[in-house]
């Protein structure tokens, strides 16, 4: 019997195995597919660079903390007198005057010995991209690149406690939903009646009001209300697909338990949509953060959407592109990882939806 | 001597997958008389229906014709350009395809669907004439007018498959292709629907290819046939001819597979092992693992496939004739 | 079937109980209350403040001000705004609600079509490099950071181009003098929209019947050119002409915030259309249509994208559901005094009747389409009655 069992083992794997190349075969086919992982991988070797580069000692954490950090970027600048009347050969209209690399004597209230003609220095926040600081610093001397890669830790921490904690929920409840029917069925489906029927935005700010978030709470409260909501119902229609299906039928005529019936039979066939479900749900989770620290309503150290509310509340992002690195950093990496994951949803759809698989 | 309407040669067709090239039609000559019924019998996954989806062009995307030819009426149809192709589909060749359930649009009419293949072809008809012209078919193929004004999902799966056979007669097609027309059916209709095709064969005197995996059916609607396996035509020729001499082994197996209701009672033999994977092609005899009693030649890949004239108007391939 | 929906409606007035509850225990758990802030005015006797929670009666110990409330709620008293006192919720969303849907209404219709259409297009090139690149667009148009686009957009051409108003949903001044109210004109334009669209659909239905397709698209066009005209006499006789004007700059106010929504919004439609189409293009139907000889056009528009239009329909139906609650954020980023912004208003301020109200009617309005969905989804689509009766 053991070495049956031994043998049944390695079967087992290698058929894991294979059905894993296959998988990888189909999902490499995915043109979409591979561009979403591209960019998925790409902001995960930014989540794990940082700490190298902090460990390693080639960052030094008193300049580049994405929090603490400061670093004083001095440039110096000649201190000129504007004239009152324009336009002078120097400078066409009033705005032009301070030029680049100029400072207007009258904006230096602190330094009473200047003259017109001297040199200045001035502390660059926020300073503009340079060597030291690929993407420039922030108003407080702070390292936009380090902040971004600091939020990219905080979007997949988020995306995935969330996206697991919220389709682990709506899996077990679609399936025992599908399974025991009746009152059990008729319960869950009200209760996501009950979550849908919260407007969610609305509920997030309450709870914010209560309840100081973190970044774990705010994971458990999306992954709750995620887990309780559509996708139950989604799930359950599938669930029922599958257990009417001859497989189930004959595992019950031979005497299958109930549970094991649900655990061996309909929840593995479950579990690709849900998958799949889990994948879409990071981008959910990633865009819900990004808006309620963009609102200021988390209580969290950094963050792409703190970034941008940082931005926002500095009036950064009104002077249009003239500081370009505190604006569109952020943005366009909360845009470019949720349409990665759902991209790489996407290509997973094709491996699973045997339906649309070109080949 | 009526001439030959349809006339397959030498045909090869291919699909690009992942695990490589599946050769699924390999060196297919066949021809089709005017008024004559043809069968092409095999098992599952020999390549008949890509065969059939070839001769109308509706091979998927990743199928590639790589050599060979199909005359429809002296028109070569193997090159010709999608335009081109709508006036030949429907006008001159038209297909029953398997499983008539999933044939029909569930968001548009029976009758509607019917008349967009009419108006596509006949431009200039009016409504009424169209109506009539359905109402015409369904007559034929006994149905009510009344189907006309429903939806799919409200017909029963007999009744859809005439509808099916109306609509394959509706731009009086030269030639049908009727490719398992009764899969899904019970019995007591598939019986009617095959005597409702045959009906129809011989009122309008239609050209029909029929395809099937059950050679009694072939042996009952058609004059000629051909026997396919893994992709190529192992024997072809009239159907009395080859039900009273069959010559390859594999037709052999097939016939002595089949139980017959009359006649004397013989013991059913099944046939051993599984159809040869198609991917990356097959070089020499493809039955020889599966024949009972393979000649040496056959065994060691001497003899290449090739159709022989054994008697008049019958060819078997050279390899497994007479053995098994 | 009748049983089922007595037992559905029961359990929904249930469900719709514990909502009520929760919500107004939601409400209650944020630390203070709505007049917390007269505490910190020096200048009122200290009794005032007592005196006001005694008006409100949120003097009153919880469990009894819950129960007050639910009672009230279903003899249909929805009490008083605590914020803006005299008027009462039921007011207030009266005003406010016209000015979402008139925005968002245009947003969906302009959303839905383009998405369609893109979405259509998308799954008929399937595999080929322009398809590649405009999904890839749409997921990042469907994924952008929303706000942060949002004000991009606001800065770009409100404020560096010149070109759109910011920050307000009207020019205060132009209506000045107005002798009606911006709500008069918002239903107006509403009833408007409604009215055209109705029409459209009516013409598009009616010459479903004609046989031959050339006679069919031109009348079509006819008709559409008869609505435009139809529309110029409306706006240029009688009562509308003297509102033409501020609907004209109700309009000028709405264009920014219906494009950058539209944006976002379309991507979903579009690329929820190409996965449906993808996976419609692989029916039978679909090779029994190429079979019979149609062209490749007619195979998409009237084939494949008819069916493909049932999923599409149903989470369209679902968006609209979500209007009021989508609203929220986009109407924060324009200033644009509508139900999201009451919505917020009313939960930052605690102002629970105006909050439970706008809860309840957004609750009330997704309970209604998730019943009329459940019912109905069996009969939108054929193949759903098919597979429910094997």
């Amino acid at each position: 019997m053991e070495i049956d069992n031994a043998k049944e083992k390695d079967l087992q794997k290698k058929l894991r195995r294979e059905s894993f190349k296959r998988n990888w075969k189909l999902f490499s086919q995915s043109k979409l597919g591979m561009i979403g992982l591209g960019i998925v991988s790409l902001f995960l070797i930014l989540a794990l660079l940082q700490p190298f580069l902090f460990l390693t000692g080639i960052w030094s954490e008193s300049i580049y903390h994405p929090v603490v950090g400061y670093d004083q970027i001095i440039e110096e600048k000649l201190v000129v007198e504007c004239p009152k009347e324009y336009p002078t050969p120097k400078y066409e209209t009033s705005f032009d005057c301070p030029a680049e690399g100029e400072v207007q004597k009258k904006m230096l209230y602190l330094a009473q010995g200047v003259e017109v003609g001297d040199m200045y220095d001035v502390y660059l926040q926020p300073a503009p991209p340079s060597s030291k600081h690929i993407l420039g610093t922030d108003s407080l001397g702070r390292d936009v690149f380090s902040q971004i890669m600091e939020g990219s830790q905080v979007a997949f921490v988020l995306g995935l406690l969330s996206a697991t904690l919220g389709v682990g929920i709506s899996t077990i409840l679609g399936t025992i939903a599908a399974f025991f029917g009746g009152r059990i069925d008729a319960y869950l489906m009200r209760q996501s009646d009950l979550v849908l029927m919260l407007p969610t935005l609305p509920l997030l700010f309450i709870i914010s009001a209560f309840a100081e978030l973190k970044i774990w709470h705010l994971a458990v409260v999306l992954g709750v209300l995620g887990g309780l909501g559509g996708s139950v119902i989604t799930i359950k229609s599938q669930a029922l697909q599958v257990k009417v299906k001859p497989f189930v039928d004959s595992a019950r005529i031979t005497g299958g338990s109930q549970r094991k019936i649900m655990f061996s039979h309909v929840l593995p066939n479950v579990a690709p949509l849900a998958l799949l479900f889990m994948v879409f749900s990071v981008t959910g989770a990633i865009a819900s953060e990004s808006v309620l620290s963009f609102l200021g309503l988390l209580n969290i150290d950094m963050s792409w959407g703190l970034m941008i509310y940082l931005s926002q509340t500095d009036g950064f992002i009104f002077s249009g592109l003239e500081y370009w690195w505190l604006i569109l950093p952020a943005g366009l990496s909360v845009t470019f990882l949720a349409g990665g994951f759902y991209l790489v949803g996407r290509g997973l759809d094709d491996v699973f939806n045997p339906r649309l698989r070109k080949r | 001597m009526s001439k030959d309407i349809l006339v397959v040669d030498n045909l090869n067709m291919h699909y690009e997958t992942l695990e490589g090239k599946v050769m699924a039609v390999n060196n297919v000559t066949f021809s089709v008389k005017e008024g004559e019924s043809f069968g092409l019998v095999g098992e599952s996954g020999c390549g008949k229906s890509s065969v059939a989806s070839t001769l109308l062009q509706l091979q998927s995307d990743n199928a590639v014709i790589s050599s060979g030819s199909i005359k429809l009426d002296e028109k070569e149809l193997v090159g010709m350009t999608e335009s081109e192709l709508r006036k030949v589909r429907w006008n001159d060749i038209s297909i029953v395809f398997q499983g008539a359930m999933n044939a029909w649009n569930p968001v548009i009419k029976i009758g509607e669907q019917i008349r967009e293949a009419i108006r596509e072809h006949y431009p200039s008809n009016s409504k009424k004439e169209n109506t009539e012209k359905i109402s015409e078919l369904f007559k034929i193929v006994g149905l009510e007018d009344s189907i006309m004004d429903r939806y799919p999902h409200e017909l029963s799966g007999g009744m859809k498959q005439r509808a099916v056979i109306a609509l394959a007669l509706s731009c009086d097609p030269k030639i049908v292709i009727a490719d398992e027309p009764t899969t899904a059916l019970d019995v007591v209709i598939q019986d009617q629907i095959l005597k409702e095709i045959k009906k129809v064969q011989e009122l309008l005197g239609l050209s029909l290819i029929y395809i099937s995996h059950d050679i009694a059916v072939i042996a009952e609607m058609t004059d000629n046939m051909a026997v396919m396996y893994a992709g190529s035509i192992v024997e072809k020729g009239p159907t009395a001819s080859i039900f009273s001499n069959p010559r390859h082994a594999y037709t052999r197996l097939l016939l002595e597979s089949t139980p017959s209701v009359v006649g004397e009672k013989k013991k059913l033999r099944a046939l051993d092992g599984e159809p040869p994977s198609l991917i990356n092609g097959l070089d020499a005899c493809a039955f020889s693992p599966r024949c009972p009693d393979p000649s040496d030649d056959c065994k060691n890949g001497n003899l290449e496939m090739k159709l022989i004239e054994i008697e008049d108007g019958h060819w078997a391939d050279q390899c497994c004739v007479n053995c098994g | 079937m009748v049983e089922y929906i007595i037992r559905r409606t029961l359990q929904m007035i249930v469900v719709f109980f514990i909502f009520l509850v929760s919500s107004y225990l939601l409400f209650n758990a944020i630390p203070g209350n709505a007049f917390s802030n007269l505490l910190l005015n020096p200048n009122l006797p200290p009794d005032a403040y007592q005196k006001v929670l005694e008006t409100y009666g949120l003097d009153k110990p919880l469990g009894e001000r819950v129960q007050l409330y639910v009672v009230n709620f279903f003899k249909g008293d929805f009490g008083y705004s605590y914020k803006y006192f005299p008027k009462t919720p039921i007011e207030l969303i009266a005003e406010r609600l016209p000015r979402t849907l008139m925005l968002f209404s245009v947003v969906n219709i302009v959303a839905f079509y383009t998405g369609f259409f893109i979405g259509k297009i998308l799954a008929w090139r399937r595999g080929s490099k322009s398809e590649t690149w405009i999904t890839i667009t749409s997921v990042f148009s469907y994924t952008v950071f929303y706000p942060w686009f949002a004000l991009m957009m606001l800065w770009f051409f409100g404020y560096k181009m010149g070109w759109f108003p910011i920050g307000k949903f009207l020019y205060p001044e132009k209506w000045y003098d107005a002798p009606f109210d911006s709500d008069v004109i918002f239903s107006m334009m509403i009833k408007f929209t409604l009215v055209v669209s109705l029409l459209q659909f009516f013409a598009y239905t009616a010459t479903r019947g004609i046989e031959a397709l050339s006679s069919r698209r031109n009348i079509r066009f006819a008709s559409l050119i008869a609505i435009f005209i139809g529309s110029y006499f409306y706006w240029n006789t009688g009562e509308a002409l003297a509102r033409k004007p501020y609907a004209a700059d109700i309009a000028y106010h709405m264009i920014l915030p219906v494009m950058v929504v539209t944006i976002v919004a379309f991507a979903g439609t579009a690329l929820l259309t190409r996965t449906t189409m993808m996976e419609v293009l692989k029916e039978d139907y679909i090779l029994t249509a190429r079979a019979k000889g149609i062209s490749q056009k007619r195979i998409r528009d009237r084939h494949a994208a008819r069916t493909a239009l049932l999923p599409v329909v149903t989470s369209f139906i679902f968006t609209i559901v979500t209007i009021i609650d989508g609203s929220v954020l986009t109407e924060q980023i324009f200033s644009w005094p509508g139900m999201g912004q009451l919505l917020l208003q009313a939960v930052l301020e605690e102002d629970i009747p105006v909050a439970m109200a706008a809860f309840s009617f957004v609750g009330v309005f997704a309970l209604i389409a998730h019943l009329i969905a459940d019912i109905s989804y069996s009969y939108l689509d054929p193949r759903i009655r098919v597979k429910s009766q094997g």
